[in-house]
């Protein structure tokens, strides 16, 4: 046992990460620039700019994440913003109901707007029921039903690192720009959110991401009409085998996520500094 | 100072107040809807259920398949997450203490499972496992879920190590406690909190773990895989009951976290 260096430590980890998951993703990065016989190719790239399906399905993909990462936005910023005003025992309660979420299975979570969205469901009972449709609207098997339940998936990873930078802002900050004679929205505009703007973006940027790689949730609630590139990949994986061409387009996603991620990064330590 | 010239006028709170429900709203009613729902009488997902009963979990416990894939998860996420434990808790210890270099790049290298779209971990593992002919094997699987979690566990316990002063482990060695002794003595009783509640979340990671299982678990069947593989082909009530049963077991695990957190005064820092 080295205690100077402490590098046996993480040696049986690095071990299992470097057969397990590093040489795994190398040998995919690999298959995509390969061709049996003819070694190193393009081809597997080029064949995905000339098939119109792909570029719909990114487009697509990049769409639903945006609108997504935007209602996210919406509704996680004021959530963050109420829960930071709330007493002790309120502000427990309330994050509490947002990390039970957050560990509760995804499928779960998808599952249950099947319950709530679907045409027997509350939501279209109360709508009918108010008067304001007379037939149920479909929420499901669509772009919308896909874009709700990803914005509910990935709230939690918005609102918590939010609300624990809102947490970090002096209060004496306000109030002495309210002691100045600032108006309320002047403080919220000048003062408060530029301050949890860093954060906002870094977990913006931090949903992004997951969205673009997002499988089982538009797999359930798009029902095969709203295909994402995860979706896509399943496909080119499992019922048309054409690895090749998975790999190439996990080579890009991939290159793509790592690209934002290190965006993010800059971001969240500024968040946090 | 009071509140209102800070947070503006009363109907600016109300405002806010009603938006910050209304994201609490969205987040835990759907959860709240399938509970009732799971002991509806009828087949067809209608609210409110038209009258109660057992069926669906009479169904769920009934069918061998699903006890099958039961145990498949259980004896899966036992394994992987006991490895994730000891692998992810180890490597936190030396990347916190340890001085050797390479340690931002060994950490990002262990964290990269989380940022790395899992679909693509599911794919580059899928193609690996057929190469070396563990496509389908319960290895392959363990192994997946392992590294998998390895990041939730050196998240929990990297901050634990991080606060738990270091002088008093040198003061254990100054007085001759061997390495091993020290960690027995000194360090894991002092991470204990910590140390179950990684292994909780390690646990939960791997039993709702989805998309790599679906990949690589060739004939095994476990809750997830099953549920994901009936929603794609049709809506089938007994799904609801798995969905609140699941819901039950994350509710009582987060709970016995929160207890055992809270009695040694470390609720606030794993929570955010």
């Amino acid at each position: 046992m080295t205690r100077s260096t402490g590098f046996s430590f993480i040696a049986p980890l690095l071990v299992l990460m470097v057969v397990a998951f590093n040489a795994p993703i190398v040998y995919m990065l690999g298959l995509a620039f390969w061709e049996k016989g003819r070694g190193f190719t393009l081809e597997h790239y080029e064949g995905l700019v000339e098939a119109p399906v792909y570029l719909r399905v990114l487009g697509n993909t990049m769409r639903i994440a945006l609108i997504a990462t935007l209602a996210n936005i919406v509704i996680g910023y004021p959530l963050a913003h109420w829960m930071r005003g709330l007493g002790s025992r309120g502000r427990m309660i309330a994050i509490a109901l947002v990390v039970l979420p957050f560990w509760v299975s995804i499928l779960v979570r998808t599952y249950a707007w099947i319950v709530v969205l679907g045409n027997g469901g509350i939501v279209n009972r109360a709508l009918q029921w108010s008067g304001l449709t007379d037939s149920p609207v479909s929420f499901l098997y669509n772009e919308l039903g896909v874009t709700i339940g990803m914005a509910n998936v990935l709230l939690p990873f918005l609102v918590l690192p939010l609300f624990a930078a809102m947490l970090r802002i002096d209060d004496r900050l306000l109030q002495a720009a309210a002691s100045l004679g600032a108006p309320p929205r002047t403080i919220f505009w000048k003062v408060y959110f530029p301050l949890t703007l860093p954060a906002l973006a870094a977990g913006s940027l931090l949903v992004f991401i997951l969205c673009l790689g997002f499988y089982v949730t538009p797999a359930i609630l798009g029902g095969g009409r709203v295909p994402m590139i995860s979706n896509l990949l399943d496909t080119l994986i499992n019922q048309i085998p054409r690895w090749e061409q998975a790999s190439a387009i996990s080579t890009i996603l991939l290159i793509v996520t790592l690209a934002i991620f290190a965006a993010y990064r800059r971001l969240d330590r500024k968040a946090s500094a | 100072m009071n509140r209102e010239s800070i947070g503006g006028s009363i109907w600016a709170r109300r405002g806010l107040a009603a938006m910050g429900i209304f994201g609490l709203v969205f987040l835990t009613v759907p959860l709240v809807i399938v509970i009732p729902m799971s002991f509806s009488s009828a087949r067809a997902l209608t609210f409110p259920p038209p009258s109660l009963s057992l069926r669906w979990y009479e169904t769920f416990f009934g069918d061998p398949r699903w006890m099958e894939a039961m145990w498949t998860s259980v004896l899966v996420a036992a394994i992987s997450s006991v490895a994730a434990l000891l692998l992810g808790g180890l490597a936190a210890y030396g990347l916190r203490r340890g001085t050797f270099k390479g340690r931002d790049w060994a950490e990002g290298n262990f964290m990269a499972p989380l940022i790395v779209p899992t679909i693509i971990v599911a794919i580059a593992l899928y193609l690996a496992l057929a190469k070396v002919g563990l496509l389908g094997s319960l290895l392959g699987l363990v192994v997946a879920h392992t590294l998998l979690n390895v990041p939730l566990v050196m998240m929990v316990l990297g901050v634990a190590i991080r606060e738990f002063d270091q002088r008093i482990e040198q003061v254990a060695w100054s007085l001759g406690a061997s390495w091993g002794y020290t960690m027995r003595k000194i360090v894991l009783p002092n991470l204990a909190p910590s140390v179950f509640a990684a292994w909780i979340f390690a646990f939960i990671g791997s039993f709702d773990e989805v998309i790599v299982t679906s990949f690589i678990a060739g004939k095994f069947e476990t809750v997830p895989k099953k549920m994901f593989n009936e929603l794609i082909l049709e809506v089938n009530p007994t799904i609801t009951a798995v969905a609140t049963l699941l819901i039950a077991f994350t509710v009582l695990a987060l709970a016995a976290v929160a207890i055992v957190l809270r009695r040694a005064g470390k609720l606030k820092d794993t929570v955010v």
